[in-house]
C-alpha cells in the first residue's frame, strides 16, 4: 500500500526565531526524496517537525500510512513513530550505556515492531555483520561509523514504512560516508520504504536521490524532478560545486 | 590478636546474610537514583512504611511477614506512580529537581515518620512467625531464620527485578530513559510513563524490603535513617543503576559491617558505608559494575 508524506505550508521556528518560512514538499511512495542545505538552513527542523519533536506554528504534515491517511500536526513523536515513521536522528542519539544489542531491542519497541523482533534482528545483522560481531559492547564506546550503523539498525528495527535519516554523514570519513549511503538505498530496496533524507552532502546524497529539494534560509529554493536537474542546476553548481 | 575460626565463620555468614537484606533495602533506590536521577531520600521511610503495615497485616490477620511484604507490593507501586507525578509536575518538568527535589523527599520522609510516630508511638514493633527466633546450626555455625529468609527473598526478589529490566520492552525502556529521552521517544514510548513506571517499582520493592526490615528487628518510625548513607553507599559502591552491581555491593557492605562489628566493635559498624562511599568515589566513582560508556 502507498505510503506518503505531503508537506504544505509549514512554518516553525524557535521562540522568537523564525526558521522554516511556509516549506512544501512531497514525499511520494517508495521514492528517496533528498532534502539539500548547508548548515543552519532549516533541514533538521523540518525533520522535527515531521517526527513531532517541534510543533510547527503553521501549514499541514499528512501522512499516508497503510492506506489511512493522518494529519502528524500536534501529535508527539512516540504517537507519530507509532504510525510507523522512524528517524535516524542527526548526532544518531544512541542509548550510549545501552549494549548494540539493547539498542537494537529498543527500536522494536513500538507494538507493531515486537511480533517481527526475531527477523528483523536477523535483518539488521546481515545488513551489518559488524553490529554482530560487536551486540554485546556499549554503543558509546564504538566507532563513528559503526554508532551511524547502530542508529540505522535500530530505525529499521522498528519495522518503519517511511525512514528519515537527518545528515547521516555528519563525523564519518568519506570512504565511509559513501558506503553509508549506498547502505541506506540498499537497505530502502530491500524493505520498500519511503525515504526523506536530509544532507548537506550534495555528491553523496544525490547519488541515491530519486528527486530532491534545496532549502536555504527556512524556504525552498529549487525543487528538482531527477538527480540529473539537481546536479545541472545552475543555482547548485553555484552553491555547492562553486563551479 | 588470634582469630577463632568459629566467629571469623560466623562474622562471614552473618555478612553475606546481612548483605542480602541489604540489596533488598538499596534496590529500589538502585532503580529510582541509579537509573532515574531522583534523589529519593525517603526511600528508607517508604520501607519502615511497609515494615509498620506489615506489622498490622501480621498482628491483624497472623499473615506470613515475606508474604504480606509481596500483597502490598501492588499498593505501594501505586503510591510510587503518584509521588513521582507529583514530583514531576511540581519540579523536575520545570527543571527546579536538584534542591527542591531534595527537600520535597526531605519532606515526605517526615511525613511517613510523623503519621507512623502518631498511628504507633515511637516504641518498637516486631513480628511474630514460628521460624523467628530459631536457627539452623550446622557444626559451629548458627543460621537463624530470621535472617536467611530475608536474605532469600531479597535475592529472589533482586533477580526478578534483573530479568525485569534487562529482558522485557519495559525494562530496557527504564534502563534508557535517563541516556537520552528524546531518542526513548523516537522509539515510541512516552518518557513520563517509563519514569513513572520505574518509580512505581521503586517503591514497590521498599514494601518487601519492609517486611524484610521488620523480620530482622524491631522496628521504630525513624529507624529509616539509618540506611539513608548505606542504600547511597551500595548504589554508588554498585555502580549507578547496575541491579547485579547492588548486589555486589550491598554483600560487600553486609559482609564489611559483620567483620568490623565482630573485631573492632559494634559502634563501628555503622561508619562502614560512609568509608566505602568515599573510597568509592575517591577511586572507582562509576562504581563496580557501572555502565559507562
Ligand atoms: N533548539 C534550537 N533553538 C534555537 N534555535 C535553533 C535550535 N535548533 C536550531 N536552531 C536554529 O534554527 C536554524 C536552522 O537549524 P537546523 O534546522 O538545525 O538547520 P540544519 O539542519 O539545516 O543545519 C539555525 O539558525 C539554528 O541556529
Ligand atoms: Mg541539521
Amino acid at each position: 500500500m502507498a505510503n506518503s508524506l505531503t508537506i504544505r505550508n509549514v512554518e516553525a521556528g524557535y521562540g522568537s526565531v523564525r526558521v522554516l518560512y511556509g516549506v512544501s514538499m512531497d514525499v511520494n511512495d517508495g521514492e528517496t526524496v533528498v532534502l539539500l542545505g548547508s548548515n543552519g538552513n532549516g533541514k533538521s527542523t523540518l525533520i522535527k517537525c515531521i517526527t513531532g519533536i517541534v510543533q510547527p506554528s503553521g501549514g499541514e504534515i499528512l501522512l499516508s500510512v497503510d492506506g489511512q491517511q493522518v494529519n502528524l500536526i500536534g501529535k508527539s513523536p512516540e504517537e507519530i513513530v507509532d504510525l510507523g515513521i522512524a528517524l535516524v536522528p542527526e548526532g544518531r542519539r544512541l542509548f550510549p550505556a545501552l549494549s548494540v544489542e539493547e539498542n537494537l531491542m529498543l527500536g522494536a519497541y513500538r507494538k507493531a515492531a515486537r511480533a517481527r523482533i526475531e527477523e528483523n534482528l536477523e535483518f539488521v545483522y546481515t545488513a551489518f555483520p559488524r553490529l554482530r560481531e560487536r551486540a554485546g559492547q556499549l554503543a558509546g564506546s564504538m566507532s563513528g561509523g559503526e554508532q551511524q550503523m547502530v542508529a540505522v539498525a535500530r530505525a529499521l528495527m522498528s519495522e518503519p514504512r517511511v525512514l528519515l535519516v537527518d545528515e547521516p554523514s555528519v563525523g564519518l570519513a568519506p570512504i565511509l560516508v559513501s558506503r553509508m549511503i549506498a547502505k541506506i538505498k540498499e537497505l530502502k530496496d530491500e524493505r520498500n520504504l519511503t525515504v526523506l533524507m536530509a544532507e548537506q552532502n550534495f555528491n553523496q546524497a544525490i547519488k541515491i536521490a530519486d528527486r530532491g529539494y534545496i532549502i536555504v534560509h527556512g524556504h525552498i529554493e529549487f525543487e528538482g524532478e531527477s538527480a540529473d536537474a539537481l546536479r545541472n542546476n545552475e543555482m547548485i553548481r553555484e552553491y555547492y560545486l562553486g563551479a | 590478636m588470634s582469630i577463632d575460626p568459629s566467629l571469623l565463620m560466623n562474622a562471614v555468614a552473618a555478612g553475606i546474610l546481612l548483605g542480602g537484606f541489604y540489596a533488598a533495602v538499596a534496590l529500589g533506590l538502585s532503580i529510582t537514583f541509579g537509573q532515574l536521577d531522583v534523589v529519593n531520600i525517603a526511600h528508607p521511610a517508604f520501607i519502615v512504611a511497609g515494615s509498620y503495615l506489615v506489622f498490622a497485616l501480621n498482628g491483624g490477620f497472623g499473615l506470613d511477614p515475606v508474604l504480606a511484604g509481596i500483597i502490598l507490593m501492588p499498593v505501594f507501586f501505586v503510591v510510587g506512580v503518584l509521588v513521582y507525578r507529583v514530583y514531576y509536575a511540581a519540579f523536575e518538568r520545570t527543571g527546579r529537581e536538584s534542591l527542591a527535589g531534595l527537600a520535597f523527599f526531605f519532606g515526605l520522609m517526615f511525613i511517613i515518620e510523623v503519621l507512623f510516630i502518631l498511628a504507633y508511638g515511637v516504641d518498637y514493633r516486631l513480628v511474630e512467625t514460628d521460624y523467628i527466633g530459631k536457627q539452623i546450626e550446622i557444626g559451629l555455625l548458627g543460621i537463624p531464620w530470621r535472617m536467611l529468609v530475608p536474605f532469600c527473598a531479597a535475592v529472589v526478589m533482586t533477580g526478578g527485578v534483573y530479568l525485569f529490566l534487562s529482558k522485557t520492552f519495559l525494562g530496557r525502556a527504564i534502563l534508557a530513559v535517563s541516556q537520552d529521552r528524546l531518542a526513548l521517544q523516537l522509539m515510541g514510548a512516552d518518557p513520563i510513563k517509563i519514569k513513572q513506571i520505574a518509580f512505581g517499582l521503586g517503591i514497590a520493592t521498599a514494601a518487601l524490603a519492609g517486611a524484610l526490615l521488620i523480620m530482622i528487628g524491631p522496628v521504630e518510625p525513624t529507624i529509616g535513617r539509618l540506611y539513608i548513607g548505606r542504600i547511597f553507599a551500595i548504589v554508588v559502591l554498585g555502580g549507578m543503576g547496575s541491579i547485579p552491581g547492588t548486589l555486589i555491593a550491598a554483600i560487600i557492605l553486609g559482609l564489611a559491617e559483620s567483620l568490623v562489628a565482630t573485631y573492632i566493635g559494634p559502634s563501628w559498624a555503622p561508619t562502614v558505608a560512609f568509608g566505602i562511599l568515599l573510597l568509592t568515589l575517591a577511586f572507582r566513582p562509576s562504581g563496580l559494575l557501572g555502565r559507562q560508556a
